[in-house]
Parts: C-alpha cells; sequence; structure tokens
C-alpha cells in the first residue's frame, strides 16, 4: 500500500490561515489517526485529502503520484462523513451501489459486489430499507460499505463514530479495526476524542490549535513520551510543574519555586537541557502511588489531603490539595476487592512516584 | 389550570418526527413539511376557510356550469337550455388558442425554471449571510400594483425606450426594433412576473437539503451532472413540481399581460374568455369555454405531475 505525502500543504479560508505548511507522512496500509481539539483545522487536512478542497500551496503525494491537482473522483481515495451523508432517497442497497452504478458497471457484477459486502457489514436484513429506517450504528455500517465498494488505497474517517452512544462506539471501534486489519487499506481517522485515537491507531499525530503538527508516533509512544505539554495535556490526563534543571548529567532534579526538589530522569538528552533551564514537568496520575502509610523505595514524595474522590469502577480518581493550595489528580486502579486501606475525604495522604514516570518537556 | 408537561404535549405519540418518515410517499424527501408539535386542531377551527372555500368557489363555479347550458335568445332573455356553446369550441381555431396557451405557460414554467433553479440555489447557499435581504428584495415588487409593472415595462420595451435607446447608443442596430404588441413581449413578462413563484418553493426544498450530500457523491465518482440528476433534484423535486405548478396553472389563464402587452393580435384562452364574458350576449360561451378549457388544464396539470414526478424521481432499476 501507498504512503500519502503531505508536502508544505496550506490552506487558508477567507484569509484565516487554517493549516500553515504542514508535512506529514502517512504510512500506507496502517490505521493512521490524527488527533487535534475542535476547530483546529483536521477536518480540513482530510477535505484537502479527498480532493474536496484544494490547497493553497504544497503537494500531496499517493505514493509517487502527485495527487494535488487531482480532481476528487480521480483519486482512489474515499470518505465517511461526520453524519454519513447516506442519500435518504435511495435504500441500503442502493446507497452502496451508488459509485458502481454511475460508473456503468454490469448489474451481475453490481449485485455481486454490494452482496459481498452487505453479507460482511451484517447488512441482509435491512437491503431494503432507507438510511432513516436504520440504527446509528447500522447507518454508519451502510457509509463504510459505500466508501469501501470501490477499494480504494485510501479510507478517510471524518470523526465517524461522534453521533452514537458510548457503548456503541466501544464497539464500532473493535469493528473498524478488524476491518483494517483485513482489508490493509490505509485508514486516516479524524477526532478530537483521544480515547477513540489511542484505540484505533497504529500511527497518530497531533495537531494543534494552529493547525500545525505537534507530535507523530505510536499512540504509546505519544501517551508515554509527549514532546510538548500541549500533547501532555491534551491527550490523557497529567499533572505539571515547572520548575529549574539541576544536574542534569550526575542526578538529575527539577526545582520547583514552592514543592522543592524533585528527582527526574533523562534517558536522551536533549539540546535545550541546560542547568537552569526553566522547564516543565509531567506526571501522569496513574503513575502516582497514594498512601495513609510511609512508604519507602520511592524516587519522590509530596503530601496534601485528599478533596473529593471520584469512584469509576475499575479506577478511583482521587483529588488532592497539596501544602501550597495546587490541585494533582491521582488514579488509582481498583485490584482489589477489599482495598487495603481506606482513604476518604479530608485524609492527609503520601504521594509517591519514580523518576523515571516524569517526563520533562520545554515548555 | 396547570399543565402537566405530560400532557402539554407528547411528541412521541406523533405517527412520524422529522428526518424519520415511515411514509411510502414521502421517500426522496429527506424532512416533511410540517410536523407539528402540538396535537391536531380540532374541525371546527377549519370551518370558516371551508365556508369561505364554498361561497366564493364551489357556488360560483356551479353558476358557471349552469350558465354555460344556458341559451340565450335574440332579446336577451332565457330560452331554454343548450349544448351548442360546449360544441362551439371544438374547432380548429378554438383549439389553437387552447394549444397556444398551453405552450405559452409550459414555455413560461420552464423558463422560471431555469432562472429560478441557480437563483435559489445561490441564495440559499451562497449568499447565507444575505438570504434575508435577497428574499426580500424577490418580493418587493409584488407590493406595487400590477399595471405599474407593466407600465414600467413599456419603457423599457418600447421604440424609443431604455432598450433600443441603449442599442442604437452601442451602435448595435440602426433601427429601433419593435418589442411591444409581440409574442416577446409577453413572455419577458410572463417570466418577470411569475419567476417569485418558481423561485421560493424550490428555495424551500433546496434550504432543507444537506450540502454534504453533494460531496458525498463526488466523492463515489459522481460528476456534476449525474450529482444534479440523481441526488439534487430528486431531493429537491417537491419543491420544483410545486413551482412549476404555481407557475404553470395561473399562466395558462393569463389575460392581462397578453392583453397589456401583446396587442390585440395574440389570442390565447384568457383573453377569449375575458372577451366573452364582457361581451353583449356572449355570457354562456364564455361560461363553456372556461368549463372546457379549465378540463383540458386540469387533464395536462394530472399528466404532467406524474410526468415530473417520474423524471424527478429516478428510481434505479434492479435491486
Amino acid at each position: 500500500m501507498r504512503n500519502i505525502k503531505l508536502e508544505d500543504l496550506s490552506k487558508s479560508i477567507h484569509n484565516q490561515v487554517i493549516i500553515p505548511k504542514v508535512d506529514l507522512v502517512i504510512p500506507g496500509g496502517k490505521f493512521f489517526a490524527l488527533l487535534g481539539p475542535s476547530g483546529c483545522g483536521k477536518t480540513t487536512l482530510l477535505r484537502l485529502i479527498a480532493g474536496l478542497e484544494q490547497s493553497d500551496g504544497g503537494k500531496i503525494y499517493l505514493g509517487d503520484d502527485d495527487i494535488t491537482r487531482k480532481s476528487i473522483d480521480q483519486r482512489p481515495i474515499n470518505m465517511v462523513f461526520q453524519n454519513y451523508a447516506l442519500f435518504p432517497h435511495y435504500n441500503v442497497f442502493e446507497n452502496i451501489a451508488y459509485s458502481l452504478r454511475i460508473k456503468k458497471i454490469p448489474k451481475e457484477i453490481i449485485t455481486q459486489k454490494v452482496y459481498k459486502l452487505l453479507e460482511a457489514f451484517h447488512l441482509e436484513s435491512h437491503i431494503y430499507k432507507l438510511p432513516s429506517q436504520l440504527s446509528g450504528g447500522q447507518q454508519q455500517r451502510v457509509a463504510l460499505a459505500r466508501a469501501l465498494i470501490n477499494e480504494p488505497d485510501v479510507l478517510l474517517l471524518d470523526e465517524p463514530l461522534a453521533a452514537l452512544d458510548f457503548k456503541l462506539r466501544e464497539k464500532m471501534l473493535l469493528e473498524l479495526i478488524d476491518w483494517q486489519d483485513e482489508l490493509e487499506t490505509t485508514f486516516i481517522y479524524v477526532t478530537h476524542d483521544q480515547l477513540e485515537a489511542l484505540t484505533v491507531a497504529d500511527q497518530m499525530a497531533i495537531m494543534n490549535h494552529h493547525g500545525e503538527i505537534e507530535q507523530i508516533g505510536t499512540p504509546k509512544e505519544i501517551y508515554e513520551f509527549p514532546v510538548s505539554s500541549f500533547v501532555a495535556r491534551f491527550v490523557g490526563t497529567t499533572n505539571t510543574w515547572h520548575g529549574k534543571l539541576r544536574d542534569i548529567d550526575t542526578n538529575p532534579s527539577i526545582e520547583t519555586p514552592e514543592l522543592g526538589q524533585f528527582k527526574i530522569y533523562i534517558p536522551k538528552k536533549k539540546t535545550w537541557m541546560e542547568e537552569g533551564y526553566d522547564a516543565v514537568m509531567s506526571l501522569r496520575p496513574e503513575k502516582i502511588f497514594i498512601s495513609k502509610k510511609e512508604m519507602k523505595d520511592f524516587d519522590n514524595h509530596l503530601t496534601g489531603t485528599v478533596e473529593s474522590i471520584v469512584y469509576h469502577g475499575r479506577s478511583t480518581q482521587y483529588n488532592v490539595i497539596l501544602k501550597n493550595g495546587e490541585k494533582i489528580q491521582v488514579f488509582e486502579q481498583n485490584e482489589e476487592h477489599f482495598p487495603q486501606e481506606d482513604i476518604d475525604y479530608d485524609d492527609p495522604v503520601n504521594l509517591y512516584w519514580q523518576r523515571k514516570s516524569v517526563v520533562l518537556l520545554e515548555k | 389550570m396547570r399543565l402537566t408537561p405530560s400532557t402539554k404535549r407528547s411528541r412521541s405519540k406523533l405517527p412520524f418526527t422529522r428526518g424519520e418518515s415511515h411514509l411510502p410517499f414521502t421517500r426522496g424527501e429527506s424532512h416533511l413539511p410540517f410536523t407539528r408539535g402540538e396535537s391536531h386542531l380540532p374541525f371546527t377551527w377549519g370551518v370558516p376557510a371551508l365556508l369561505w372555500q364554498v361561497i366564493f368557489f364551489y357556488i360560483p363555479l356551479a353558476f358557471i356550469t349552469l350558465s354555460g347550458f344556458i341559451k340565450i335568445s335574440e332579446l336577451g332573455a332565457f330560452d331554454g337550455f343548450t349544448l351548442k356553446n360546449f360544441t362551439l369550441f371544438f374547432t380548429p381555431t378554438y383549439l389553437k388558442v387552447t394549444l397556444a396557451s398551453l405552450l405559452m405557460a409550459l414555455t413560461n414554467a420552464l423558463i422560471c425554471f431555469a432562472i429560478a433553479f441557480p437563483l435559489a440555489y445561490y441564495i440559499a447557499f451562497t449568499g447565507r449571510k444575505y438570504k434575508n435581504s435577497l428574499l426580500f428584495f424577490l418580493i418587493v415588487p409584488f407590493w406595487t400594483n400590477f399595471l405599474l409593472h407593466v407600465y414600467a415595462w413599456f419603457y423599457v420595451l418600447e421604440k424609443h425606450g431604455f432598450i433600443n435607446t441603449l442599442l442604437m447608443k452601442l451602435g448595435l442596430i440602426a433601427e429601433p426594433l419593435n418589442m411591444l404588441n409581440s409574442l416577446f413581449a409577453i413572455m419577458i413578462m410572463m417570466v418577470y412576473y411569475y419567476l417569485p413563484f418558481m423561485v421560493l418553493p424550490i428555495y424551500s426544498s433546496l434550504e432543507r437539503f444537506n450540502e454534504t450530500l453533494l460531496e458525498a457523491s463526488y466523492d463515489l465518482g459522481g460528476n456534476f451532472f449525474t450529482t444534479f440528476r440523481k441526488i439534487m433534484l430528486p431531493l429537491t423535486s417537491r419543491g420544483i413540481r410545486s413551482g412549476f405548478f404555481l407557475v404553470l396553472i395561473p399562466s395558462f389563464g393569463e389575460f392581462a399581460i397578453p392583453e397589456l402587452m401583446g396587442g390585440d393580435k395574440k389570442m390565447f384562452v384568457g383573453t377569449v374568455i375575458s372577451q366573452y364574458i364582457l361581451g353583449e350576449g356572449t355570457g354562456s360561451l364564455g361560461a363553456a369555454f372556461t368549463l372546457l378549457s379549465g378540463l383540458i388544464l386540469l387533464i395536462v396539470v394530472v399528466g404532467l405531475n406524474f410526468f415530473l414526478t417520474s423524471i424527478l424521481k429516478p428510481r434505479m432499476q434492479n435491486g
């Protein structure tokens, strides 16, 4: 499967820059997620790839083909629209068959292909229904089948699950992953929901409010090793403090103005990591261990009082107020049926974490 | 009296709601024109409107029907019943008049459609911000008297009028063109006058049209023509049909415009009827022709409706 390469791609709408120069390689045959806050330009980027918008500058390559100026119907790329955009006056069969029929492909071949897809998407019993008679999940599957019938090189999905409820969304995500595995078509999935992106993606890119790409990597890389505080905050939840770097080469630590010094770990030294530099440390809530007891063998330690407790079922979230009045989030897995400690509101607690759990960010 | 929320209105009891129709005859339209949140109004509320219809439409219609069969003596008195008033019209002259009216009405509707669709599309999609002002300007001419419109067009079309002066100044013509008192002048005035009746219904169905469907069609390989034909037309067919008949039916019987713009040479159904009804002792003939032409129009409209429905909603074969 061919890669998609965006080179210096830019787009302005009504004199407003939506996409400043973007360079991006989307690996062929992979499930690629483009994650960014609402209104950051990710949908515009998708529409540029689809051919629904023309770029102001830059190039789009599919493999070695320059498709920048190719019209939408000449690109081997299909799209699943945000609200599916199913044709309301055609039934399920006609919706899926639409692109084959306008190409005047023989009837028998169309019927054969459509039935194959209907079967694969479990839609056999809804062939003659109109889109308005289908449930959200079924409409979603029709939209997918309709986009896939041409066997495109690339399938674009624009927040395809936004209209579905939570349970169904989870189910559809897994279905999408299975589909991508089986077809080996390049999927480009645009979403503002970090959970969706982390779930489906082989590779993902994070876009900031200005339409710039902040980081590209596997979901794990992005979650565990964010390169900027924007990424750290946008993907998952995190606690951040800023402070000055100390003893980088010997026993690195960060000195915060109010909470004292914390030990950190620097796997790979970057140029900005200099003695005294004002950096940001990010600490994921689940990397913190909370206890009323005194513990040993941890690199870092803080004390605070529990302000509130949110029970999530599989985990519990503690909001702890530190001695300087700052709030910090802690997640604890609910592994045991009967927890060993009862932590309650207003209890004084100890917070512990290892230096390797900290991610150091430039800003 | 206090109403509890449950008795106030119950949406769930409605047989169908917006965007989710299970009725066979609404396929092709994504939305129903009206869906009331309230329960249905009591029958008595409709009585005034029904009475109005009976007094001002059905009773006069009965009178006209009756007078079509009346024979008038040379002295102008009632002289029994006859069918002669009707048979008179089955001659080539009158059939030609009817045909001419039909053709004029059809041409008018087609020209109006050709102008109105792009205009409605522009107002609904491109002119978003100025939507209301654009619609306002479309309706403004209706606030002035019809005759003023006609006289305004006289100034534009007459021998030393706007168009002739302009064309001569530009050196395109040497002699002024004779545009008044012609079919051309009639058609200009007809299209001008009836255009809003076509624009408004098309606009209202375009406004409910989801533009993403066009993008989906292009994405699936459709070109402009197939997209227009298979997606846009069927989904706006309700507005197109309404507009078509709103223009076609009154233009068939139009008598003021042919009379004023066409001089006395052009004969149409409306002009013939008005001459007979207003003429001395020819009232019965006028009534008979009214009924006959009305019947012909009815047949044509029913036929056209079937035709339009079938071409505007292309069912995909097979499946």
